[in-house]
C-alpha cells in the first residue's frame, strides 16, 4: 500500500466528515452530538495526518485560505482542460480521486491551496467552466470542528473535562469516576433536593490506618454558575490522574480526605439548562406555587436573614422561610455539622467576578484567624496568577463585594472550620455567567493551583510531621557519610 | 459595608466601591468608544498589568477615570471623566466591513440569545454583541449608583430596524446582571450607529420581569 493513497483515503474521509459537520452545525443538533461529531472528526485527523510524508510537512498542517471547489463539468474539452489543471498545478483532488476518472455530467470537488485561488478560478473563467466554492477556508471548518488538545488522559476514558455538562452526564460521570477508581473514590449521597432529585458527594480517601481531616468543597450553589461545577469535575480529574506522581496530592492524601460536590442545587442547575439560563436560586415554590426559588447561599444559619437578603420570593436573594428552610441546604448543613471536628477546610466555588473571598459578608467584624486566612488567599491567588497571568482580587465579602447574610461560607467558619473560602471564578464581566468553553480548560487549571496552595498549606500547618522526619533522614545520611570518609582516610 | 467612606480617605483597589465605580466607567468609556469593530472588555482595577484576554494577541491600554456619584440626587446619572493612555487600536476597517455587510442584507437581521448558553457568539454576530456592548455603556451610566455594578449578561433578541438614511438602527432586549441584588433586569434599547458618527441610544426603558 503506498503512502499516496493512504494519505488520499485519510482526506476523503475527513472531507467526509467535514461536510457532515458543515451540515450538522447549521441544522444546531443538540450538543452531545457535536461532541460526538467532533470525536469522529479528531479521529479522522489523526488518522489523515498520522501518516503524512516525513520531513516533507509537519503534523500541523495548515489550510489556511484553502477553498473546496464543486464544478461539474459539462463537455469533453472542460473534462481536459481539468484533468490538465489537477495534474500540474499539483491540486488536491477530493472526488474523484485520480484525474483520469474525472468525467462530463459527474461532480468534481477539488481542494485549491490559498495561493492558487485566484488563477484557479481565472483559469476556469477564461475556460466559461462554471464552479461553486463548497468550502470558503477549509482550515477555518478543521479549527471549528477540532477539540481542544489535552495532553492527559481522560478519566474516564471519552470524558470531556473542557465543555459543560447536563446534570445527567454528571451523574454517569460520578458513577464512573467511583467505578474506575475504587480504590481511591466513593460515591455518597447527601440528601434530597426540593424536587426530589439526589444529592451526591465524591469521597477521595487514600486507604490507612491513621484518621484524617477534611476537606470539603462544593460546586454549583447558584445554577447559572456552570464554570463552578466544571471545576470540581476538573478537580477530582486532576487528582484521580496525578496522584501518584505529583509529590505535594500524594503528601497531602496521606492526611487528609478531599470530599467534592459535583453540583449542590441540582434542581436550579437542570432549570438553567431547560428553561432559564441565567436561573440563580433552587425550586422552591412559594405564594401558592406562583413565585420559585431560595437563594441558597442566603439561607444557611448564618446571621440568616439580617443584611444583604430580600424576604420576597421574586428577588433573586430570597433568603427563603427561615434559616435552612430548603433542603439543599440542610443536607449540607446536617453533614458539615456532624464531621466538623474533622473538617479543617470549606471550600464553595461560585462565579463571577474573579475574587477569594475570606470571612464574613454579614458583619465587617473580622474573623479571628483573619490574618492567616488573608495570608493564605493571597499566596493562593498569587500561585492562581502564575499560570496564564489572570488577577484576583483577596478579601473579605463585606468589604470588597458586599453585605450578605446566610451564605454557606460565613456558616462554616461561624461553626469552627478555620479556612473557609468563597470562590468567584472567572470572568471579570465580558462574559459573565456564559464563560464560553474555550475558557473552562485555563480557568480551571489556574484555579487547581490556587485550591492546591491552599490544601497543602492546611496539610503542612496541621501534619509537619513529614518535613521533621526529613531533617533527621539527612542527618543520619550526613552522620553515615562522615563515618565513611574518616575511615578511608584513617 | 452600611455607610460611605469620608470623602478625603483614600480607598484600597480591592474595595467594593472602586470596584463599582470601575465597572461604570469601563461601561462610559465602552459607549464613548465603542463600536463594531471593538468588543468588550476591563481588566484588574487599578494596576498596570499587561494582561492578554484568552485566545486574542491584544494588548491592554491603561484608563484611569473619575466618577461622580451625585448622593443628593438619585436621578442624575454619575459624572464620568476618563483618559486613555496612548492609543486604542483603530477599527475603521472592521466597522466599515460590518456597515456595508449590513447595509447590503436583503432581509432585516434577527438573532436571539446572544451569546448562547454555552458562551459561543457566532463570529458574524461579533459585531452586533459589540454594538450592544457599547449602547449598553449609556444604559448602565444612566441607571448606575453607588450601590449598584451593572454588566450586561445577555442579548436576548435583537432586530435590525430598515432606515432610508445613513444609519443602522437595532432594536435590542437585553438582559443586565446587577452584581448587588443579583437581579436579572430586561431592557429595551434602540440603538443608532454610524461608523463616523458613533453609538446613540435614541430610546431605552426597563421591561417587566419575565415570568
Amino acid at each position: 500500500m503506498n503512502m499516496k493513497l493512504m494519505i488520499e483515503q485519510g482526506q476523503v474521509w475527513l472531507y467526509n466528515r467535514i461536510v457532515q459537520m458543515k451540515h450538522s452545525v447549521q441544522i444546531y443538533p443538540h450538543p452531545s452530538w457535536i461532541i460526538c461529531t467532533k470525536m469522529w472528526l479528531f479521529l479522522g485527523m489523526t488518522f489523515s495526518l498520522g501518516i503524512l510524508i516525513p520531513g516533507k510537512l509537519s503534523l500541523n498542517l495548515q489550510y489556511d485560505g484553502d477553498q473546496v471547489l464543486h464544478i461539474v463539468p459539462e463537455t469533453f474539452q472542460q473534462v481536459q482542460h481539468l484533468q490538465h489543471l489537477c495534474s500540474t498545478s499539483m491540486l488536491d483532488l477530493w472526488k474523484p480521486q485520480l484525474p483520469e476518472d474525472i468525467q462530463a455530467g459527474e461532480d468534481l470537488h477539488i481542494r485549491v491551496p490559498a495561493p492558487l485561488v485566484q488563477e484557479v478560478k481565472d483559469s476556469l473563467d477564461q475556460h466559461m467552466i462554471s464552479y461553486k466554492v463548497l468550502i470558503h477556508d477549509v482550515q477555518e471548518l478543521v479549527d471549528e470542528s477540532m477539540p481542544k488538545q489535552r495532553s492527559h488522559r481522560q478519566i474516564p476514558e471519552g470524558y470531556n473535562y473542557t465543555e459543560y455538562h447536563p446534570m445527567e452526564e454528571i451523574y454517569k460521570w460520578m458513577t464512573q469516576i467511583q467505578e474506575s477508581n475504587s480504590e481511591l473514590v466513593t460515591q455518597h449521597h447527601l440528601g434530597k433536593t426540593i424536587e426530589n432529585r439526589t444529592i451526591y458527594y465524591l469521597q477521595i480517601s487514600q486507604p490507612s490506618n491513621k484518621p484524617k481531616k477534611i476537606i470539603w468543597m462544593d460546586c454549583g450553589i447558584h445554577a447559572r454558575e456552570w464554570i463552578s461545577p466544571a471545576f470540581c469535575q476538573w478537580f477530582v480529574k486532576e487528582i484521580l490522574q496525578n496522584y501518584k506522581s505529583d509529590a505535594m496530592i500524594r503528601r497531602f492524601l496521606q492526611n487528609l480526605d478531599l470530599y467534592i460536590l459535583p453540583v449542590l442545587n441540582v434542581d436550579g442547575y437542570i432549570y438553567s439548562w431547560e428553561a432559564e439560563r441565567l436561573w440563580r436560586k433552587n425550586r422552591s415554590p412559594y405564594m401558592n406555587g406562583t413565585c420559585y426559588g431560595t437563594d441558597l447561599n442566603r439561607n444557611f444559619n448564618s446571621s440568616w436573614g439580617s443584611v444583604g437578603v430580600s424576604y420576597n420570593c421574586t428577588s433573586e436573594i430570597f433568603c427563603g422561610s427561615g434559616p435552612e428552610s430548603e433542603p439543599e441546604t440542610r443536607a449540607v448543613a446536617q453533614f458539615i455539622e456532624k464531621k466538623k471536628t474533622d473538617i479543617l477546610c470549606y471550600l464553595t466555588i461560585h462565579s463571577y467576578g474573579q475574587y477569594i473571598l475570606t470571612p464574613y459578608g454579614s458583619t465587617t467584624t473580622p474573623p479571628s484567624n483573619n490574618e492567616e486566612l488573608m495570608h493564605v488567599a493571597q499566596k493562593a491567588a498569587a500561585a492562581l496568577m502564575g499560570k496564564h497571568g489572570t488577577s484576583y482580587k483577596v478579601g473579605s465579602t463585606s468589604s470588597i463585594l458586599y453585605s450578605n447574610s446566610g451564605s454557606s461560607r460565613d456558616w462554616a467558619h461561624m461553626i469552627g472550620i478555620p479556612f473557609s473560602y468563597t470562590f468567584e471564578l472567572r470572568d471579570n464581566g465580558t462574559h459573565a455567567f456564559t464563560l464560553p468553553s474555550d475558557q473552562i480548560q485555563p480557568t480551571c487549571e489556574e484555579t487547581m493551583l490556587a485550591v492546591t496552595t491552599i490544601i497543602d498549606y492546611v496539610d503542612q500547618k496541621y501534619f509537619p510531621g513529614g518535613a521533621v522526619m526529613l531533617t533527621s533522614g539527612s542527618l543520619s545520611l550526613s552522620l553515615c557519610l562522615s563515618v565513611v570518609f574518616t575511615w578511608i582516610a584513617s | 459595608m452600611s455607610q460611605g467612606p469620608s470623602p478625603a480617605a483614600e480607598l484600597p483597589p480591592s474595595h467594593c466601591l472602586p470596584g463599582r465605580a470601575a465597572a461604570l466607567a469601563a461601561a462610559f468609556i465602552a459607549w464613548r468608544r465603542g463600536s463594531p469593530g471593538r468588543g468588550p472588555a476591563l481588566r484588574a482595577l487599578s494596576r498596570a498589568r499587561r494582561q492578554v484576554r484568552p485566545g486574542r494577541g491584544d494588548s491592554t491600554v491603561n484608563c484611569t477615570a473619575e466618577v461622580l456619584y451625585h448622593l443628593g440626587n438619585k436621578n442624575a446619572a454619575p459624572d464620568v471623566q476618563f483618559t486613555i493612555e496612548g492609543e486604542l487600536k483603530n477599527t475603521d476597517e472592521a466597522d466599515n466591513l460590518f456597515y456595508n455587510r449590513i447595509k447590503s442584507l436583503k432581509n432585516e437581521l434577527v438573532a436571539e440569545n446572544v451569546p448562547d448558553s454555552y458562551g459561543n457568539v457566532p463570529p458574524e454576530m461579533e459585531p452586533i454583541r459589540a454594538l450592544a456592548w457599547a449602547a449598553s455603556g449609556y444604559v448602565i451610566w444612566q441607571i448606575s449608583t453607588e450601590n449598584t455594578k451593572y454588566q450586561l449578561a445577555q442579548i436576548k433578541h435583537v432586530k435590525q430596524v430598515k432606515r432610508s438614511d445613513e444609519y443602522l438602527e437595532f432594536d435590542y432586549k437585553i438582559l443586565l446582571h446587577e452584581n448587588v441584588s443579583q437581579e436579572i433586569i430586561p431592557w429595551q434599547m434602540t440603538v443608532l450607529w454610524h461608523p463616523q458618527h458613533g453609538t446613540e441610544v435614541t430610546q431605552n426603558s426597563r421591561q417587566p420581569q419575565h415570568v
